[in-house]
């Protein structure tokens, strides 16, 4: 291996690496209907966490992204089984937003959440519509990340309509989940053109040559670590940020270190 | 650990990936970066010129170097373009190609016993892997179900179907690595959380292939799933490079 990075070396040797305590800032609970986990229970997530040294990730549950009011509760009792491992978001869906003003009244009440979760594609409801604004507002007066999922083409989260969201509410910190999948100019063009939004990596990761590019042309301080698990294996989306060509510096900042800025105080 | 991978492709296609390996010594710097000790590959002019380029080509460009392995496309033998099927696999035996692709829906042919039946015979006679790219389409099917045809068809036919999506694909092949001996996987996007281990613990090892999808995946991820994979190093040998080896010595071109 002409990849002479001691990291890499240490995590190829080891699955780990002790000053790297990895933080997915991307990740789900539950079961899904399109598609089978072996590993779905938390006890299970924390081994393969374990397995690959994540300290902690940042959870919606799939219910949640569904019925919000039942998901959501669900996916805080995680949280308070396990406060030294899990974090969650609020998931939301416009569709039904009156729910959405109930959830975000709970927001303190349930406790453990530490950001919103947007899935606009399957909700098929645009980041810019309306039903979103009491989510906007929310997150705006506490400065409260939002993970949305983005997807290039989308007709609602695209990285353009990222950039409309943006810069309608510039304090947001906005957390582009698959990165614009797909559309990597615009996903880059959003983030240089709004210093809140960041470039998370989920399923990105395993495009060869978009890590690096990342990192050269935005920076690797506004890209973000995440895996969707219980979908995929945090080997996987490591080991393609390991294999980049990026410095070992880079390699910090996107695994860990730019988690643990935006969180701050937040995470166990 | 020895990597053997089965899915590695350089050359110019007309859509190039998000980083392009246009050379082969593109291909050579990744594996060396990665740490990939060889692999079996194709040359984009297979599928997006011709079969008669891209199966000349990669047998010029990867002779000089002995961790590369080239492989080859198939077409329907009725055209003439590649040779009777006997001329084909004598060209094969001497060429040191021991495994063929088939892209049925860019080289616009039916892959099933109608058009193909002599030379799926032929592979499944001399254990001849055939590898598809999942995303391919015949007779109006897709992926799995073109892998499910294909086999009830040729049911000893070794296929090695390359690229399952992201989004968990074990409700699909599952049942046809259970019906078919000869359907092989590879791990390029078996990106599942645990799905490695919970497939070996029910099928063994023997049916996955350690794949990259290089140019257009990253190497490094189904390379670090493998290594800490919760399997015995036996397996893991198995996937990363033992099965591949297993399946080309079988070969009999």
């Amino acid at each position: 291996m002409t990849n002479d990075s001691p990291l890499v070396a240490e995590f190829f040797a080891t699955g780990k690496a002790a000053d790297c305590p990895v933080i997915d800032c991307h990740a789900h609970y539950g079961p899904f209907q399109a598609i089978y986990f072996p590993k779905v229970t938390p006890e299970a997530m924390i081994d393969s966490r374990d397995r690959a040294g994540v300290r902690c990730v940042i959870c919606s549950g799939h219910a949640a992204l569904v019925d919000p009011a039942r998901g959501n509760a669900e996916m805080a009792d995680v949280v308070r089984r396990f406060p030294e491992r899990f974090r969650a978001y609020m998931a939301l869906n416009p569709n039904y937003p009156d729910n959405l003003r109930e959830e975000l009244a709970r927001f303190d009440e349930l406790g453990g959440f530490v950001g919103l979760k947007f899935l606009s594609d399957y909700h098929r409801y645009p980041i810019t519509g309306e039903a979103y604004t009491p989510a906007y507002e929310f997150a705006q007066e506490r400065e409260l990340p939002i993970l949305m999922h983005t997807w290039g083409g989308s007709a609602y989260d695209s990285p353009q309509q990222v950039a409309e969201v943006a810069s309608r509410y510039p304090t947001i910190p906005i957390l582009m989940g698959h990165s614009g999948h797909g559309d990597w100019e615009g996903a880059m063009r959003t983030a240089l053109d709004h210093p809140r939004v960041y470039l998370e990596l989920c399923a990105a990761y395993a495009v060869h040559g978009v890590v690096e590019t990342f990192c050269q042309r935005v920076g690797s301080e506004r890209v973000l670590f995440g895996t969707d698990l219980p979908w995929f294996d945090p080997h996987y989306g490591i080991g393609c940020v390991l294999q980049s060509r990026i410095t070992d510096q880079d390699r910090h900042n996107i695994l860990h270190r730019n988690a643990e800025g935006l969180f701050a105080g937040k995470l166990p | 650990m020895d990597f053997f991978d089965c899915n590695a492709a350089y050359g110019v296609p007309s859509v190039p990936p998000f980083k392009p390996a246009t050379a082969v010594e593109d291909l050579l710097e990744e594996m060396a970066w990665c740490g990939i000790a060889r692999a079996l590959v194709r040359h984009a002019a297979l599928d997006n010129e011709s079969p008669q380029t891209g199966n000349r080509v990669v047998v010029e460009e990867t002779a000089p170097h002995a961790s590369l392995h080239p492989t080859w496309a198939i077409l329907p033998t009725q055209t003439g373009e590649l040779g009777a099927l006997e001329e084909f696999l004598a060209a094969m035996r001497e060429a040191g190609v021991r495994a063929l692709w088939a892209f049925p829906s860019k080289h616009r042919y039916t892959l099933d016993a109608v058009t193909c039946g002599d030379v799926l015979s032929a592979l499944s006679e001399r254990r001849i892997p055939l590898f598809i790219q999942r995303g391919e389409t015949s007779r109006g099917l897709t992926g799995w179900e073109l892998a499910g045809a294909l086999l009830k068809e040729f049911p000893s036919l070794v296929l090695v179907v390359t690229g399952h999506g992201s989004w968990g694909e074990d409700r699909y092949f599952r049942p046809l690595v259970e019906a078919y001996e000869g359907l092989h996987v590879d791990t390029s996007r078996y990106e599942l959380d645990g799905g490695i281990v919970d497939f070996c613990r029910k099928y063994g090892p023997g049916r996955l292939l350690f794949g990259s999808a290089f140019p257009n995946t990253s190497p490094g991820g189904a390379m670090l799933t493998l290594a800490h994979a919760d399997i015995s190093d036996e397996d893991r040998l198995l996937i990363a490079a033992g099965n591949l080896d297993r399946l080309l010595a079988e070969a009999q071109p």
